[in-house]
């Protein structure tokens, strides 16, 4: 249980998210209508400078194909520049401590972490990357695959958005996504990182005699300018192995508060956007409502029993604030981690699993809102059925094909979840690691292509799985979990353009009545999917009185 | 810019590898290098981890646990979730204030008085009670030079 | 369901029932189904395991074969329920489409062979009949395929058809249906249609689900249901996987289970059952749907044209008041109006006679005035009447009621006692037709004839020999219960927009009288198909009815098209479904019907989902209680270790003949508005869905231990 001033400081920093969100979401949907605005007098140069070099055309549109694959093809070559700084870092520059270059499958396994929202860390970055690796290969493909999310969010409201004719520009939108949302937010993020204390060097790390004598090594680096998009991009992958759990990504309370804040504000932001975008405000409310009812009932779960300080967890975040953040980075997939996952009590770990298989409470950037879509038509196709007309969203009538696409993108989720989860076992993979056959060990695994599958990123196994099977499977699995719902969800909302709108006396989408609705039906299809693994894991820790910790 | 028909055929390859560089670029390089210099003007000694200097040396950063193992000091935390714990919580330092008086020769009460004011105003905030162990252990040094001259 | 649509009377268990369940069994069979293909699939496996408990050694406790017995009846048992309801629904829709087979019975019928100067009749068996040919039918036969009448005019019984008892009058250019019978006269007809065309034939066509096409929405229902199937055999396979490797010990036999109960099998059952018995419902209301799409399409519909006259009024007005201008009295404008009905046949003019008769105004001399000419109402001039001269034979008596009128002579009437008056011209019309042909009308026209106008009402002006006497007030009869029907299609978000031909103030009356707020005045047939045009445009779906040729193209344009079966062949082409009653008040039930039938199927599918949950809870605690006993603490019901299983098996096989009689009669329920369906329906079937199956496992666990 949690005190009421705990309680107050919850209800605080959500409400602050959801005011910043409904604030900024004005702003964001100008960037891709590409409404006039202030920047536009440094940007637009700037911008157009861009699409001239690389030879886009901003006023060529898209169908979903073409945008998806534009996406897709992009996400490629990034992730191609990015492995190649990783393999070389040896011989690259900006590389004080002289860090050797990364396996191949640990190469492999990074960049599509990165690449696809996961950050999914099998490394401990502070003694594997070198500067340049953290900037140019890191934080590079965190912005990129931000940017990727927004857009392809953004595509996706607009194919369901009455009267559109097309998806946009992948990349027009991907441009404006980095200089007119991440950049500015990023850049006024870092600079209050490093007011707090968070450090942001070119230097190399710092050797000091400690009072008592000894030789200490202070690994500084561009920390913070990491931090600012790994929060705000719901990536998660933290510039140290310990994640913001180490006081340099996470100096004190404060900067805690405003990275929780941060990975909830854009995913709350686009739920705002979509309403807008659509051009009916009230198609926010299922979304958002939606999405925060869930995240409540994830946080009740996790708050349910007290949790106190322990060897995983820091003492300027004691068990309040660690589990709070836990449930937080997994209600937005974003990863990061303030503790360790194994200090976590089983029923806070439950909820980490609720919300990487849910993904949409609400979920990371752009696909969390994408898949609070498909739960809708899922929810507007079965429950919708019942108020006696064929069912309708937006307007929209739900064909065989929506329902085959929907269905299709939920079933991936445990397909490859569940798939790899246990081959980890059949191939021995997990015992080579010494992950136990019990409800921990199980857990563990589960956790690990949960949180793949999920792009979350956040896991209890760390540089432990730095193995080629662990590095594959996540990466295919991460792959996967990341471009085939998003071609599904593109796919659905591509046919639904010029498609018959019929203007009233449908299901009402837009009420409290079908949030309610659409929780439930979330909650039982999640449920029903999952309940027989969650009950072999976290489920059973619990009974089995693990209530210390998984570790 | 006007509408090219023609890009449709050949954009498939040049606006999607010149956007990866130039997304490089700007992300991957522009990005850090800005928040660095600027963070470096603005904030020079966070920026610079937050380094402590005692008579004039740099001995630590007070963001990362160093280890004490003399009795007069206060001891980090040996287990934590990044190992580098600054801080401990106040009942933690409250128990070690008898082994450190009794090693040190410094009255418990005066101890105790240190640990309470030292306790971090912003963990206050949010009901959580805790001290950094090097800042601490740093007044300990100033205040009582006497003492810690052999230890440090 | 409301009180509007009778409840069905679903088929009977009997024999033939039995054995058509039985031999759907076979798997082949079950290939359209493929949740019970599956779950048939898991019988075998069981029984496998029953049969040689060995060959599955690690996935099997060997010694527990007559468990392995149980749950393998109880599987087959499940599919079988499954086989039972779609027989049941076939037998049902047989049944109600039995009579029309008997109709299709081969007949022989006269075909007419034309030449030059000749024809000759040949006895042809009606399926080697041909569209175009020529038949002669004669009192007593039976009419082979939809025809049309050439020559003659007859009696046709009907009744097997519409239910219709009184046999109609046909003449050239009216439509006959196959199957109905010639009950006077003799008839010469032309085929219609081709054999295979016919209406019982699409009608039986329909009813075999084998050769039922899935509707659209039937489709994607099972694209959900195999999604789900997916889904689940992904978790059973994953816990088999785990259940082998982490060495968790899960028997097979409660794997597979597990696996049933949660395969969406209840929806999976009745699916089928739930699309056909929708058809036959509809059936039941004498409305042959063209296909199971327009039933669906009739749910979604959001406007319905209504014709006035047949939908909202019962198709004639009733005069109700004389209304004489200066000058005349009320007795002169009465007279003038029962001399000019007389022969006129109309229901108007039989009302007029009976507003005279009532009051009295019944002409003096009745028997002697002659009679010159009848003027038999014309479209052109829109107005009727007689004209009366010297002949001596005028009027004989025709019936009791005319009869009883010449007794009732008043002696003072004003009209002529003398033999030598002149000829009496009386003409009786629309008002505006009326005052063009008179001389100088009077100065009390207009006023008299708007204010009956502004009130609604029709009026008919009369005039004598070119002056006009006055009005006569008639008003449309409402159809019985229609007002109740038009609230209820509007409390369920559905528009209904009355086309009329009157004029827009007795439009505007009777719309404002049954509660329509759109109506369309002064509308000629032709405007229905810019009508249904306009809405579409603005993406609503039209509901529409029609009968004339005029209608055709907007039946064909509308969504739902209900085309009475009295209509033309061009209207009952074009529309796709017609109305075996004629009756146009029905599109009202369509579009009830179409709802219903969607909601059952989402209720059964949402039930069939929440039922999952309880199952979990009842099964999960048992899988490994081998090795994790700890899972007990989910066994929330406290259900026996072996008992659990069965008990959540048969309580998911008992389901599906449970929901039989709710799949084939259809969810009930009052209109309302569409969300408050949802939501009703929603915690009904969602909530109950996921309570249900707690208290039916618990209770089948409580009767297993008992025994």
């Amino acid at each position: 249980m949690i005190d009421a001033i705990q309680a107050a400081y919850v209800v605080a920093i959500l409400g602050a998210a959801i005011f910043s969100g409904w604030l900024l979401a004005p702003y964001v949907v100008g960037v891709y209508n590409r409404s006039p605005g202030r920047l536009d007098r440094f940007l637009d140069p700037l911008e157009n400078l861009i699409y001239r070099v690389v030879g886009a055309d901003p006023a060529h549109t898209m169908d979903w194909k073409q945008y998806f694959l534009a996406a897709l093809l992009v996400n490629i070559v990034q992730m191609a520049i990015a492995a190649f700084i990783l393999l070389f870092q040896g011989s690259l520059p900006l590389n004080p401590q002289g860090f050797s270059g990364l396996s191949w499958d640990l190469t492999f396994n990074t960049v599509v972490s990165i690449a696809t929202n996961t950050n999914l860390q099998h490394y401990n970055g502070e003694t594997t990357l070198s500067y340049l690796s953290q900037m140019s290969a890191i934080q590079f493909l965190q912005f990129t695959s931000a940017a990727t999310g927004l857009c392809a969010a953004v595509a996706f409201v607009r194919g369901l958005t009455n009267g559109s004719r097309d998806m946009g520009n992948f990349y027009v939108d991907f441009v404006r996504s980095i200089t007119r949302i991440l950049i500015p937010l990023c850049f006024v993020a870092a600079l209050v990182f490093v007011a707090l204390g968070v450090p942001q060097t070119l230097g190399g790390y710092v050797t000091v005699k400690t009072i008592e004598g000894a030789s200490q090594t202070i690994l500084v680096g561009p920390v913070a300018s990491l931090v600012s998009i790994m929060q705000i991009g719901t990536n998660g992958g933290g510039y140290y192995g310990a994640n913001s759990a180490y006081p340099f990504q996470n100096p004190n309370p404060q900067s805690d508060i405003l990275e929780i804040f941060l990975m909830l504000l854009l995913p709350t932001t686009l739920c705002f956007v979509y309403g807008l975008m659509l051009g009916k405000k009230r198609e926010t409310r299922p979304v958002l409502f939606g999405a925060y009812a869930l995240f409540a009932i994830d946080l009740i779960i996790a708050f349910i029993p007290t949790s106190t300080l322990n060897s995983g967890m820091e003492v300027r975040f004691a068990g309040f604030w660690s589990a709070f953040w836990t449930v937080v980075t997994t209600a937005v997939t974003t990863g990061s981690v303030n503790s360790t996952l194994a200090s976590q009590h089983p029923l806070v770990v439950l909820s980490a699993f609720m919300g990487m298989l849910i993904q949409s409470t609400p979920g990371g950037i752009g696909a969390g809102l994408m898949y609070m879509v498909m739960y809708a038509v899922i929810t507007v196709f079965i429950v919708g059925l019942m108020s006696g007309r064929t069912p309708e969203y937006l307007g929209f009538k739900i064909r065989s094909r929506d329902v085959l696409l929907v269905m299709s993108a939920f079933l991936i989720h445990p397909l490859i979840i569940l798939v790899p989860t246990v081959l980890a076992y059949a191939t021995g993979a997990a015992s080579t690691i010494g992950l136990g056959t019990n409800s921990l060990g199980f857990t563990q695994v589960l956790y690990e292509f949960t949180s793949a599958a999920a792009n979350n990123g956040s896991d209890f196994l760390g540089s432990m799985a730095d193995t080629p099977f662990f590095n594959v499977s996540t990466g295919v699995v991460m792959f996967l979990g990341r471009y085939a719902p998003m071609g599904l969800l593109l796919a659905l909302s591509g046919s639904v353009i010029g498609r018959k709108r019929s203007p009233e006396s449908g299901l009402k989408t837009d009420t409290i009545a079908f949030t309610a609705v659409l929780v439930g039906s979330i909650m039982i299809l999640v449920v029903l999917t999952f309940f027989p693994f969650l009950a072999l894991g976290p489920i059973l820790s619990y009974f089995q009185g693990n209530v210390n910790g998984l570790g | 810019m006007e509408t090219n028909p023609e890009n449709k055929q050949k954009a498939s390859y040049r606006p999607v590898v010149g956007i990866a560089i130039v997304s490089l670029l700007v992300c991957g390089l522009f990005f850090p290098l800005l928040v660095t210099a600027v963070g470096q003007v603005v904030f020079p000694h966070q920026a610079g981890g937050s380094l402590v200097k005692l008579d004039g040396r740099t001995v630590g950063s007070e963001l990362i646990a160093q280890g004490f193992s003399q009795r007069v000091f206060f001891h980090p935390r040996n287990a934590s979730a990044s190992g580098v714990d600054p801080d401990i919580t106040v009942q933690d330092a409250m128990s070690q204030v008898a082994r450190i008086s009794e090693a040190s020769g410094i009255p418990v009460s005066v101890l105790q008085q240190l640990v309470d004011a030292n306790i971090d105003a912003s963990g206050r905030l949010v009901e959580v009670q805790y001290v950094n162990v090097l800042l601490l252990n740093i007044q300990l040094v100033q205040d009582y030079p006497s003492v810690y001259s052999a230890y440090a | 369901m409301n009180n509007d649509i009778p409840r069905t009377q679903y088929a009977a268990l009997n024999g033939s029932v039995v054995v058509d369940s039985i031999l759907r069994l076979s798997p082949v069979s079950l290939l359209s189904n493929p949740v019970m293909f599956i779950t048939e699939l898991m019988f075998f496996i069981v029984a496998a395991m029953a049969i040689y408990p060995q060959g599955f050694a690690p996935a099997a406790s060997v010694g527990e074969r007559a468990y392995y017995v149980e749950i393998a009846s109880i599987l087959l048992i499940t599919v079988w329920f499954s086989t039972l309801s779609d027989a049941l629904a076939e037998q049902q829709a047989k049944n109600t489409a039995g009579s029309l087979r008997k109709l299709k019975t081969k007949v022989i019928s006269k075909k007419v062979l034309r030449e030059a100067f000749s024809s000759t009749v040949v006895p042809t068996s009606s399926d080697e009949l041909s569209k175009g040919d020529l038949v002669l039918l004669e009192d007593g036969d039976v009419v082979p395929i939809d025809s049309e009448v050439l020559e003659g005019i007859a009696m046709v019984d009907e009744s097997l058809l519409t239910g219709e008892s009184a046999p109609v009058r046909k003449a050239p250019g009216d439509v006959l249906i196959g199957g109905s019978r010639i009950v006077s006269d003799t008839l010469t007809v032309r085929i219609s249609v081709n054999p295979e065309e016919g209406y019982i034939n699409q009608m039986i066509r329909m009813v075999e689900s084998s050769k039922r096409p899935k509707t659209p929405n039937e489709q994607a229902v099972t694209i959900v249901l195999i999604g789900l199937t997916g889904i689940f055999t992904i978790i059973i396979l994953a816990l088999l996987g785990l259940s082998v490797t982490l060495g968790l010990g899960a028997d097979l036999s409660v794997l597979i289970a597990l696996y049933v109960c949660l395969l969406p099998t209840t929806i999976g059952a009745l699916l089928p059952a739930i699309g056909l018995s929708g058809i036959s419902r509809l059936y039941q209301r004498k409305i042959v749907a063209k296909s199971g799409r327009a039933v669906e399409t009739a749910g979604d519909a959001d406007v319905v044209l209504l014709d006035k006259t047949g939908t909202i009024t019962v198709g004639n007005r009733a005069a109700i008041e004389f209304i004489p201008f200066e000058g005349y009295s009320e007795r002169q404008v009465g007279e003038a109006a029962f001399l000019s009905s007389w022969y006129d046949d109309t229901p108007e003019g039989r009302s007029i006679i009976a507003l005279s008769y009532n009051k009295g105004f019944v002409p003096k001399n009745l028997n002697s005035l002659p009679l010159s000419e009848v003027f038999e109402f014309s479209a052109v001039t829109r107005t009727s009447g007689v004209k009366i001269g010297r002949a001596q034979e005028f009027m004989l008596p025709k019936g009791r009621s005319r009869g009883r009128m010449r007794r009732k002579f008043s002696s003072d009437s004003v009209a002529s006692d003398d033999d030598q008056s002149p000829d009496l011209e009386i003409i009786k019309g629309a008002p505006d037709s009326i005052k063009r042909a008179l001389i100088s009308p009077p100065q009390d026209f207009d006023a008299v004839v708007d204010a009956v106008a502004a009130a609604g009402e029709t009026p008919m002006a009369i005039s004598q020999n070119g002056e006009a006497l006055g009005v006569i007030r008639l008003k449309d009869v409402l159809k019985p219960g229609i007002k109740e029907k038009i609230q209820g299609i509007k409390t369920m978000g559905i528009r209904p927009v009355m086309i009329t031909g009157d004029q827009p103030l007795t439009a505007k009356s009777i719309a404002g009288e049954v509660g329509i707020d759109e109506y369309v005045p002064r509308a000629k047939p032709e405007d229905k198909f810019a009508i249904v045009q306009k809405e579409q445009a603005q993406s609503r779906v039209v509901a529409m009815i029609g009968d004339g040729t005029n209608d055709a193209p907007a039946l064909a344009v509308a969504d739902v098209g209900l085309a009475m079966n009295s209509g033309t062949e061009a209207a009952k082409e074009a529309a796709n479904m017609v109305d075996l009653e004629s009756n146009p008040a029905k599109i009202i039930d369509v579009v009830l019907l179409g709802k219903q039938l969607l909601m059952t199927r989402g209720a059964v599918t949402t039930f069939s989902i929440a039922n999952d949950v309880a199952k979990y809870f009842a099964i999960m605690p048992v899988i490994f209680s081998a090795t994790v006993p700890q899972l007990e603490a989910l066994n929330i019901l406290h259900l026996g270790l072996h008992s659990a299983v069965l008990s959540a098996l048969i309580f998911n096989a008992l389901v599906i003949p449970m929901l039989i009689p709710l799949a084939m009669r259809g969810v009930r329920f009052r209109p309302s508005g569409t969300m408050s369906l949802f939501l009703r329906n929603a915690f009904v079937y969602g909530i109950g869905g996921i309570v249900v199956p707690f208290i039916g496992i618990k209770l089948i666990d409580i009767l297993l231990s008992a025994i």
